[in-house]
């Protein structure tokens, strides 16, 4: 934990009732004496929240990853510790290996796509007219707002093998052949594909608003004296505007990525890991473990090992972010 | 000039098509919403439902329990974004104004708490409730997604404090008022769209929430919106046309805050628009 | 005596009930259940979707009021889907339902792990006569039934009802085909039956002769124990699948050939995604293998096939013998941790009595005693095939609680049909990683 003590003795009085008089009275004193706690009082529900309602439970899922504790346990109130016994039987499972590795490509995917595609359409924005990017807006916003429960079942509508919508395009337009009736779900690739492609669109307008607020605020006079230059969009692109966002670019690249590592619903929603467990990511690996297969020791050993997998990613995140906390 | 012109026809017509990528799916959800059973089964879609009817949304409304769902979801939803609101920005005022130390402790350990992946805290949690007596209970809803709000909103707010000059304060504090008298005179009103703002993700969160509302409630009456959407597609077998009414509804709240506040966002987005 | 105060508040809540649109089930405002259960006694109850009908719980719940006057029975109607997650969640709190029911696959988690009550010295209390030896005389119960309720030697739930599956087909189509059920006695013969009706209905979109989801495991069980296969076997203590075996091997085959004589089932979903019932409601069924309260659900479905679905005996791959069916049925259990034991217990053996049992006789079901089954078929003509089907072999999944574990989540027998008949693997591939997976789930320390 890093705590600097700061030298700065300026902590202005939170409260400081200047009440004109002289000689302070003896419950004044009494709480100007206490003046030091009160910048603690008002983190004081946040900090106890914090540490009891999240900071326990953390505890018990590093607890729990060393018992046995299945449904009897779980009834019964029982605990019985066996070690690492949990993390030994996962790490052996080919199938946990096979969920990591899938788990990984498929963050990578869903991040490479969403921050490309973003940065596309922050960069198409900026060329728009007010109307035109106003419309835009729009668009994102509705991807953007619409609940995740919601979206998931949008696209097994939309992707329905009989009555979808999207097979009567994709055959009419006859360009990838005929679509009538093609079962979207029963591959674990293409099942994959429409999960990523439901969690790229509404992750697109985040990344695309974010860009554009940085974006604005890259001066015009760059891009003019490279245009008289003779300089390209591309070689401005790569040149002027990402060297300047490339905190912004990081950020929102960390941002995804531990999103996505961690997203549960959209996955489980769509068709609960299958086909035959082909769309099982790690957090539904746990959950599957835990709830289905009332191995509760396993899942938490198993949500133990995604954390520090997501520690790899968090750590250079949160020492960025830190030291964005300086200025 | 040329050049020029067919440079303008390409990127706004790059960004009709990309409108419509992102609008598409939530048209055809409240098109399919509105269109008579006979329409949604032909193997011919047809886009634009007519005539419409309401037929789908009485049988979302009228399934058993609606009521009880709609409601479970307003009161958790909207007592977990006031408490969070409450206790972040108690904590998110001290840490953006004041110096102590932890003051960087405190943060990290935010910050830590926002990249929890919540649904492995399942089990703890359901543990924690179990030894509270809070099972099947409201109450214990708006504990787990105020927990889960907290961390974004301290750190949401504290962005917004941060950005609001400290010198209107300490101006106020010379004219003889108290801090307090000067946050809510002074930083109170400025921070209003940032309220708004950070109010989204606690929103979002609680209204979307499926697993834990699921698992920690156990009564069919006490069941939220998330639940009784997924129930759609179990239950019902394919009813398209009641499912994406009940979509349509779940959706809207959301999207009708959204629209609302971000208008400012979007404000701020068309605001660039006029380039010096 | 109840005092007056829980009298008025029982009356109250009654009253309420009343005015309550005519649901199955009261519903007490969010969180205000438990405070409920401290002062009038509130019963929950949780049955599962088509076991009981609505108006034979009810007429049993009215029954039971008056005979518990105050108390009050809060009826809920459970989805099979993930009933199990949902049942680990609920027994697990620290104030279960008072009553569930449990699928006999299912009861022998729940009774190994302690979350339910022990009934063995009320087994003659509850109709199930002076033995727990099914092949005894004294044991008055449906030996599957009985069996599947006993674990460690203890008695942990109650036999509600059997049932296994049929041929439900729709005569005015057979009539129209010129088909008669009587002469469909084999496995050849139901798919030219199938073809036949395929042909006789081409100009119907959506038509299946036979229609079968790729994913109706229930049935894949009986056709893999009707050509001699097994599941699963239990070496020593170690389970192994066996579903690698040329005769399971066999029976897959047949399912999958049952499957491309046209079905337009879902390859990757199961009997009840979309509700078959509703299928061959709507006519775009000439014959479907379900279980008898479908007939009723088509029904409600679609009025105007009242009466137009029949039943005839899933026919054996020998010509002449009906099929193995999977013996199916539920059990009723009180949750160790009910906080209403004694007037679960009452409810119970209400439900398991003979005058419930006869309703549940009349409603389609086979009941939980010997007895009352060799009668109830007198009656009832759909009823009599039904039994006759399973007296002529029937089987249960092995008696396990981590057979529960195989059944919920994904289900390996699931997965592995989608697999063959979308092509993406050989018969024999698919069951030898679906046997890996059930040896996993099954091999787990207990």
């Amino acid at each position: 934990m890093i705590a600097e003590t700061d030298t700065k003795v300026g902590s202005e009085p939170i409260v400081g009732r200047r009440n004109g008089q002289g000689a302070p009275s003896p419950l004044r004193a009494a709480v100007s004496r206490l003046r030091w706690a009160l910048p603690y009082l008002p983190i004081l529900p946040a900090l106890i929240a914090l540490l009891v309602m999240l900071g326990y439970p953390v505890l018990l899922v590093i607890l729990i990853s060393f018992q046995k504790f299945g449904f009897a346990e779980l009834i019964q109130h029982k605990t019985t510790y066996i070690g690492i016994t949990n993390y030994i039987q996962i790490l052996r499972d080919p199938f946990f290996l096979a969920v990591v590795v899938r788990t990984v490509l498929f963050t990578l995917s869903v991040v490479g796509l969403t921050v490309v595609l973003g940065t596309l359409v922050a960069l198409l924005m900026d060329r728009l007219g007010g109307r035109m990017r106003l419309l835009l807006s729009i668009g994102m916003i509705l991807a953007w707002a619409t609940p995740i429960v919601a979206s998931t079942v949008i696209f097994q509508w939309l992707f329905d093998s009989k009555l979808g919508v999207i097979n009567w395009l994709l055959t009419r337009i006859g360009l990838f052949g005929d679509f009538t009736n093609y079962s979207w779900f029963t591959t674990g690739f293409s099942t994959f594909a429409i999960i990523t492609l439901l969690i790229v669109w509404q992750a697109i307008p985040f990344v695309a608003f974010s860009l554009y607020a940085g974006i604005l605020s890259i001066p015009r006079e760059l891009y003019e004296t490279a245009r008289v230059d003779g300089a390209d969009e591309w070689t401005m692109f790569r040149h002027i505007t990402l060297p300047i966002l490339a905190p912004l670019f990081m950020i929102l690249v960390f941002l995804s990525a531990i999103w996505d590592f961690k997203v549960f619903t959209q996955v489980y929603a769509m068709r609960q890991g299958g086909p035959a467990g082909q769309t099982v990511t790690l957090s539904l690996y746990a959950y599957i473990q835990g709830i289905s297969q009332s191995q509760f020791g396993r899942a938490a050993a198993a949500s133990v090992i995604m954390v520090l997998l997501l520690l790899i990613v968090l750590v250079p995140y949160i020492r960025r972010l830190l030291r964005t906390l300086e200025t | 000039m040329r050049a020029r012109i067919a440079r303008r026809v390409a990127v706004n017509l790059a960004a009709l098509v990309a409108f419509v990528l992102f609008a598409f799916p939530v048209y055809w959800m409240m098109s399919t919403a509105f269109k008579q059973g006979s329409d949604i089964q032909s193997y011919t879609p047809k886009f634009i439902p007519w005539p419409p009817t309401l037929e789908n949304f009485v049988t979302a409304v009228t399934r058993e329990n609606f009521g009880d769902y709609a409601r479970n979801s307003l009161v958790v939803t909207l007592t977990t974004v006031a408490l969070a609101l409450v206790v972040g920005l108690l904590a998110a005022y001290a840490v953006a104004r004041a110096r102590f130390r932890g003051r960087k402790g405190f943060l990290l350990l935010v910050v830590i708490a926002q990249m929890a992946p919540f649904e492995a805290l399942l089990i703890p949690m359901f543990l924690v409730l179990r030894g509270l007596h809070l099972l099947n209970q409201l109450p214990a809803l708006v504990i787990t997604y105020f927990i889960f709000t907290l961390p974004f909103t301290i750190w949401s707010l504290r962005g917004f404090i941060a950005g609001i000059p400290v010198e209107l304060e300490e101006a106020a504090m010379v004219d003889g008022a108290s801090r307090a008298q000067a946050f809510f005179k002074v930083v109170l009103p400025l921070l209003g769209p940032g309220l708004v703002a950070t109010s989204i993700f606690g929103f979002i969160t609680a209204w979307n929430e499926f697993l834990f509302a699921y698992t920690v409630m156990r009564d069919n009456a006490n069941y939220t919106l998330p639940v009784w959407l997924v129930s759609f597609q179990t239950a019902f077998g394919t009813d398209w046309g009641g499912t994406m009414a009940a979509s349509t509804l779940f959706t809207l709240p959301v999207l009708i805050f959204f629209l609302i506040i971000q208008n400012r966002m979007v404000g701020g987005v068309t605001a660039g628009a006029v380039k010096g | 005596m109840i005092g007056k105060r829980a009298l008025a508040f029982a009356s109250v809540v009654m009253l309420s009930l009343a005015a309550c649109s005519g649901g199955s089930s009261a519903s007490p405002s969010g969180s205000s259940g438990a405070s409920q259960s401290a002062q009038g006694k509130v019963l929950t109850v949780w049955l599962m979707n088509g076991s009981a009908p609505t108006t034979l719980v009810t007429d049993l719940n009215t029954e039971f009021r008056k005979s518990h006057p105050g108390a009050v029975v809060h009826y809920q109607v459970q989805q099979w889907d993930g009933i199990v997650d949902k049942l680990v969640g609920a027994l697990s709190s620290d104030d279960p339902p008072d009553v569930i029911e449990m699928g006999n696959t299912q009861t022998a988690k729940f009774a190994q792990s302690g979350a339910l009550q022990d009934l063995t010295d009320k087994r003659a209390d509850l109709g199930g006569g002076t033995s727990a030896d099914s092949s005894s005389a004294d044991e008055t119960w449906l030996g599957g039934l009985n069996d599947s309720s006993i674990w460690d030697g203890k008695l942990f739930a109650v036999p509600f009802y059997a049932g296994n599956r049929v041929m439900i087909y729709n005569k005015d189509q057979f009539a129209k085909a010129g088909l008669d059920p009587a002469t469909i006695t084999s496995k050849d013969k139901l798919i030219a039956a199938a073809k036949k009706l395929q042909t006789t209905y081409s100009s119907v979109a959506d038509y299946s002769g036979l229609y079968i989801p790729g994913q109706n495991w229930y049935a894949l069980m009986g056709f893999i124990w009707d050509e001699g296969g097994a599941i699963a076997t239990n070496d020593g203590g170690t389970w192994k699948g066996a579903l690698e075996t040329p005769e399971a091997q066999a029976g897959i085959q047949d399912y999958v050939d049952y499957y491309k004589a046209g079905s337009t089932g879902p390859k990757d979903n199961d009997e009840q995604h979309p509700e078959q019932a509703t299928v061959i409601a709507n006519g775009k069924a000439g014959m479907m293998i379900g279980n008898l309260w479908e007939i009723g659900t088509a029904e409600t479905r679609n009025p105007a096939i009242i009466g137009k679905l029949g039943v005839f005996p899933i026919p054996s791959h020998t010509d002449g013998k009906t099929a193995t069916v999977f013996l199916g049925g539920s059990n009723l259990g009180i949750p160790a941790g009910s906080k209403n034991q004694s007037l679960a217990y009452d409810w119970v053996k209400l439900m398991a009595g003979e005058k419930y049992q006869q309703l549940m006789i009349a409603a389609g079901n086979v009941p939980n005693s010997k007895s009352l089954s060799t009668s109830a078929t007198a009656d009832n003509a759909n009823l009599k095939v039904e039994a006759e089907a399973a007296a002529n072999g029937s089987k249960v999944t092995p008696q396990d609680p981590r057979w529960a574990s195989v059944e919920s989540g994904a289900n390996p027998l699931k997965d592995m049909m989608t697999k063959i008949l979308t092509g993406q693997a050989s018969v024999a591939d698919a069951a030898k990683a679906a046997d890996d997976e059930i040896a996993s789930r099954m091999n787990t320390p207990l």
